[in-house]
């Protein structure tokens, strides 16, 4: 169970010569979420991003709180990342190692003993997506939807309970946007995963829809994403 | 990407076989041995063996001895400004033995996979936890070093051919700028990837 509990996210943003200004990027955010599949939409700037970052504690609420599972994510993070896994945007700035072999096997140091034992797993789960021939490439040679396979075969190698996916085919052509969403509904996990892509939005079970750093709308894909096209178009405002 | 220091090329040479710690330490006699020589043959020497070693390493040598031109043009500098001194003898050493060693961690980054690096550097610097130091962040540092010189190189020729497209490349400020906030983008995100994966916290890697 994911809990936002009357949160606001603020930054001060710097401004030449004068004063910082405040700019909520969130406002009140009261919310449980407990499907398996849950997607977020909205415009460039709303808020989506920030929302998928509280979940790790990779951004922490100016007030309230928000708990995984019962774990306050400012408080306990050390617990809330080792069960929240977080895939980027851009594959390349999560993939911390040359090759994918390294950077598997960078999930699994501590969960691993032993190098022979590590790389052995590493190599089993590259294999389990199909990515055993790419193992010891350089990550640069990899086309898009490879290296976000193979960010995801790193992150779910730390043996994550939630998935958070931060637009995560955004940067894909269709076919490898097609891998990279079977992949990630394939897995077990439970997955909270922000998109442009209404197509991936409407195979979840309950779509947010953000705006203006509000959840504008909330419950099942076709209402939400029915909304979210209404707001886009100019039909609307919430 | 070839870089100053390239990336792991996978093979089978006689480096790739080598265990990553006798590496390191090949690399530092070599270099230390060319530092405190201070001798023309010794220094040519030494650099004639890393050629040879890079060309060993199972990649073609054209790639293997290619290293970026402004560390050529740095080498240049140094033995031109020793000439100037009258001391040319002195340059060519300095000048051999900065190229030697890039090329003695070039055989080490090519040849070794990016765990196999952490490992030994955690096994060799085992003794620092005496003093509180963590072998493990260090190894990780040092190995995200490697990873990242590479993208900030590539960094510098996107910003270089941006410049060159709107006619500003001889602005240095227009070149360096950019390539620092990308530099510092680039280790914003390296820090957020290792937080998302729980690197870095204690009793974490």
């Amino acid at each position: 169970m994911i809990e936002f509990q009357q949160v606001t996210v603020t930054v001060s943003l710097p401004q030449a010569g004068r004063a910082a200004v405040a700019r909520t990027l969130l406002a009140g955010l009261d919310l449980s979420l407990d499907e398996d599949r849950v997607a977020v939409i909205g415009a460039n700037g709303s808020g989506k991003s920030t929302l998928l970052r509280l979940l790790n504690g990779l951004v922490l609420p100016s007030s309230g709180r928000v708990l995984v599972d019962g774990l306050d994510t400012a408080a306990q993070a050390r617990q809330v990342r080792s069960r929240v896994g977080f895939v980027f945007t851009d594959p390349l700035a999560q993939l911390l190692m040359g090759t994918p072999l390294d950077d598997v096997e960078l999930s699994l140091r501590h969960l691993v003993p032993g190098k022979a034992a590590r790389r052995a797993r590493a190599l089993e789960l590259l294999a389990g997506r199909g990515l055993e021939g790419l193992a010891q490439q350089s990550v640069y040679d990899l086309s898009g939807g490879e290296r976000q396979l193979v960010s995801l075969t790193s992150v779910l190698a730390a043996g994550p309970e939630l998935v958070v996916a931060d637009e995560p085919t955004t940067l894909l052509d269709l076919r490898n946007r097609n891998d990279v969403a079977d992949a990630l509904w394939a897995m077990p996990q439970r997955l909270v995963i922000a998109t442009h892509d209404l197509e991936l939005a409407a195979r979840a079970e309950r779509v947010l829809v953000v705006h203006a750093g509000r959840i504008v709308a909330d419950g099942g894909p076709e209402r939400s994403i029915e909304h979210y096209r209404t707001l886009m178009t100019g039909g609307g405002r919430p | 990407m070839n870089g100053v220091f390239s990336l792991f090329v996978p093979g089978d040479s006689v480096f790739h076989r080598l265990g990553a710690g006798w590496k390191f330490l090949l690399m530092a006699v070599a270099t230390f041995i060319g530092l405190g020589a201070q001798n023309v043959f010794v220094s040519s020497g030494l650099l004639a063996l890393a050629l040879a070693g890079s060309a060993c390493c199972g990649v073609p040598v054209s790639r293997a001895w290619r290293l970026p031109w402004g560390l050529w043009l740095t080498a240049a500098l140094l033995l031109g400004y020793q000439a100037l001194l009258g001391k040319p003898l002195t340059g060519v050493v300095i000048a051999a033995n900065l190229v030697m060693a890039i090329y003695a961690a070039r055989i080490l980054t090519m040849t070794t996979p990016g765990s196999a690096l952490v490992d030994a550097l955690v096994r060799g610097l085992g003794w620092l936890r005496a003093f509180g130091l963590d072998p493990e962040r260090i190894g990780l540092a040092v190995a995200l070093m490697v990873r990242s010189l590479p993208v900030l190189l590539d960094s510098f020729n996107q910003v270089r051919d941006a410049a060159r497209a709107r006619g500003r490349e001889r602005s240095y400020f227009a070149l360096v700028t950019p390539v620092v906030v990308r530099a510092v983008g680039y280790a914003q995100a390296t820090g957020q990837a290792l937080a998302a994966r729980g690197l870095g916290d204690k009793g974490q890697l």
